[in-house]
């Protein structure tokens, strides 16, 4: 059935407001001030079809925020100086989701940039004379696949890599992000993907993981950072990521996880919240609508299943709100400014709700013991193209991307296929 | 002299012309032509950071580097590995933790969402009174000791700010754990619910203080327990029925503790209230009195298999309104939860 539009779909706050309710209550205000002008006339009080024709992605307007921020930053960007692998990816994955191409003095400047964080001792910094962090490791290695080529591959020290990030684990099975840092599912996401990408997974590394991201799922069914802290939607897509690496999304009470992720997804604006009573946000699009495509496969369910969510809300949400028209670039709401950030989340967000990017019940490879399990399951991942729905002008279609890694397929198989060429550190998980 | 004296005295001139640090070079970030997202620093912030890089390096441990590392977090507080360094200095330096616990809280009005700034307190705060120490006196003492009353203080402030900012409330559970403060913490959670029933972080912290570092598996609640946590929770859904946080607080909480409780007190009471002229109509529209049933109906329907017939039947019937009627936007979860329901 098609989803229209409606006032009536506006939140009902029983005659009762409070700051949750008023908050929510402005943020419908402004969306249905923009929704209303893709409705016909007279119809949106009692369920107008929208007009998708009138959505269209501006790729061009996109390419040239993200263009502009790779040249350079302003100074106000000193705030964000211990993230500058971030700089690089949020810039390098948007332009490859809107298939833009990274020229070669795009790939050496990104080549030359990122290995400028690589620490001695392993691991990747937030910049040059930091610490290395879990976090800006994950980014440097994004960046890595996605400048691609051997010798982007090669500059990465895996033994090294692979010393730190022991030394980064605790003993409750995750991992703190940078010595004497913060310890949450956040690094468990960051350390699994880095080390099934570079063929250093081990026992030793992954023991205790699956039972330290159940311990963070709360009694209302999504992750939190830690055990018992509230869940929230960036934690839910690290945790359950983590465990679609390692082959055990079953630990966690798929139902009642199903239930609250479900109820992300906003009534009337479409987009995703990223926690119970909060406001929408564009990039729960990703962190939410990758824990779905995760999810999808956990509940064995085929591509003739629905995906749990409306993909088609969601896309609305992103291209009717969150393009900035300004400045160019996606963003979190009306009202905010597009940042690097939320362009490269929002962009995700578009393209898993476009595709259908899944793995097929039937012949899914189960085996979760050797290294080896790892990159053959990962790669199960495909895109069924039946399945797709691409909401607006046809040309609004973006690259498919993995869920688990947040980048485009063929960039992710060239490095997996690179590193597990090499010999694993261990054999066996 | 006020450390912020004396800096604000400093900022007009650069490190560079100072005479205390002339025996400093400071190591510049390699910055090639080919560099990606440069950021254009200003020249103090370079200044700055290029000192830092240099003490850093040698693993200086001064006075004066930890008067920079104050100025670097001013800049950019997100900076990691300063708060690294920071706490290294103040422990070997012997500063004075709860002048150093006054420069945080200085701060941290100016960056609410930062973690760093919240990380550093935990270990100032177990250095002023270590948790064993805390043990041996009532909880009552405890919330009086002044290092946790200005805890609890500086947390209020901050929760009062913004009511759901995730880094206070995170580092609230960790205070409320390491301290042993669950008493306290009910009823400040009670008076956060009453501020706004919708506070799903003030939710979300009411089964973190009843749980009480208990392990979620091993612990079963007792009647009364339960009972008086659906009282509580139906007095707060009479405020407003369409509030996601107590339904969901409910379901879980009894799912995981007291799971026949859904069916032989949640239920005959929210029938209740659904049937009750004042709250017929709102409980009738909402979503999660109808998603509520789904949920003990299915663990009714497990626990006595002879009920499973009517009860899925009934389940089909609420799945079909919600998908077409009540909650359009999830229908596709709730054909879902539809089809599980035959194979439960």
């Amino acid at each position: 059935m098609s989803y229209l539009f409606s006032y009536d779909y506006r939140y009902d706050d029983n005659a009762y407001d409070t700051e949750t309710s008023n908050k929510q209550v402005d943020v419908e205000d402004s969306i249905g001030q923009i929704y209303v002008k893709y409705v016909e006339p007279g119809t949106a009080q009692y369920g107008g079809i929208f007009d998708d024709t009138m959505l269209r992605l501006h790729r061009t307007k996109h390419e040239q925020f993200v263009r502009d921020a790779m040249h350079g930053l302003s100074s106000g960007f000193a705030v964000l100086d211990a993230s500058q692998p971030w700089l690089s990816f949020w810039s390098l994955n948007s332009l490859d989701i809107m298939g833009r191409t990274i020229d070669s003095t795009t790939r050496t400047q990104a080549l030359q940039t990122v290995q400028r964080f690589q620490d001695q001792r392993g691991g990747f910094c937030g910049g040059q004379g930091q610490l290395p962090h879990l976090a800006g490791t994950y980014a440097s290695v994004m960046a890595l696949v996605l400048v691609g080529g051997d010798d982007a591959f090669a500059s990465i020290n895996r033994e090294r890599m692979y010393e730190w990030l022991m030394t980064m684990k605790c003993e409750d099975g995750a991992f703190a992000v940078h010595e004497g840092g913060e310890v949450d599912v956040r690094g468990v996401y960051c350390v699994l993907v880095v080390a099934s990408l570079l063929n250093i997974m081990t026992a030793e590394l992954v023991s205790g993981v699956a039972e330290f991201v159940a311990r963070c799922q709360t009694c209302e069914g999504g992750l939190g950072p830690y055990p018992g802290v509230e869940a929230h939607g960036g934690y839910t897509l690290c945790g359950l990521a983590a465990l679609e690496i390692i082959g055990s999304t079953h630990v966690l009470d798929l139902k009642r996880l199903a239930r609250w992720m479900s109820a992300r997804q906003m009534a009337f604006e479409g987009g995703f919240s990223g926690r119970t009573n909060k406001l929408v946000d564009g990039c729960y699009s990703y962190w939410v609508g990758g824990a779905f495509s995760i999810l999808q496969r956990a509940l064995s369910r085929t591509p003739q299943d629905d995906m749990l969510y409306e993909r088609r809300a969601l896309q609305r949400y992103v291209l009717a709100c969150c393009q900035d028209m300004r400045i160019g670039g996606l963003r979190d709401k009306p009202g905010k400014s597009a940042d690097l950030y939320h362009t490269m989340y929002g962009l995700l967000g578009l393209s898993l709700a476009q595709h259908y990017v899944g793995v097929d019940p039937q012949t899914r490879i189960t085996d979760t013991t050797s290294v080896y399990s790892v990159p053959a399951r990962m790669m199960q991942w495909d895109v069924v193209t039946s399945a797709a729905d691409v909401v607006g002008v046809s040309s609004n279609v973006v690259k498919p991307v993995h869920p688990v890694y947040g980048v485009s397929l063929v960039p992710l198989a060239k490095c997996i296929k690179y590193f597990y060429a090499l010999p694993p550190l261990a054999p066996s998980l | 002299m006020r450390i912020e004296d004396s800096e604000q005295a400093e900022e007009a001139v650069s490190l560079a012309q100072q005479a205390e640090w002339q025996d400093i070079t400071p190591i510049e970030q390699d910055e090639g032509e080919g560099s990606m997202c440069p950021i254009a620093y200003t020249d103090e912030y370079r200044e700055l950071m290029g000192y830092l890089r240099a003490v850093m390096a040698v693993g200086e441990v001064s006075e004066r580097a930890l008067a920079l590392t104050a100025r670097v977090i001013e800049e950019n507080p997100g900076h990691y590995t300063v708060w690294v360094y920071r706490k290294r200095l103040v422990e070997e330096l012997e500063s004075d933790i709860a002048k150093e616990l006054d420069w945080v809280s200085e701060i941290s009005s100016k960056f609410p969402k930062n973690y760093q700034l919240w990380h550093h307190r935990e270990s100032l705060v177990t250095r002023l009174w270590a948790p064993s120490n805390a043990q041996s006196v009532s909880e009552d003492q405890r919330v009086t000791n002044p290092v946790l009353r200005r805890e609890l203080q500086f947390l209020g402030a901050a929760i009062d700010e913004d009511s759901k900012n995730f880094h206070a409330w995170s580092y609230r559970q960790w205070l409320i754990s390491t301290y042993a403060l669950w008493t306290q913490e009910l009823v400040f959670v009670d008076t956060m619910i009453n501020q706004d029933v919708r506070n799903n972080s003030a939710w979300n912290q009411r089964y973190f203080a009843i749980l009480a570092n208990r392990d979620p598996s091993a612990v079963h609640f007792e009647a009364d327990m339960a009972k008086s946590e659906i009282e509580y929770v139906v007095e707060h859904i009479k405020l407003a029925p369409n509030n996601d946080s107590p339904w969901s607080y409910v379901t879980g909480l009894l799912l995981r503790h007291a799971p026949s409780m859904l069916y032989t007190d949640l239920l005959p009471r929210i029938k209740q209230l659904a049937a009750d002229n004042a709250y017929q109509a709102a409980m009738t529209l909402t979503p999660f009195y109808w998603s509520a049933l789904l949920d003990i109906y299915e663990q009714q329907a497990a626990d006595h298999p002879d009920t499973k017939k009517q009860l899925v039947e009934e389940s089909r019937a609420i799945c079909d309104q919600l998908a077409s009627e009540t909650d359009i936007i999830h229908c596709r979860y709730w054909n879902f939860r539809k089809t599980s329901l035959d194979t439960c």
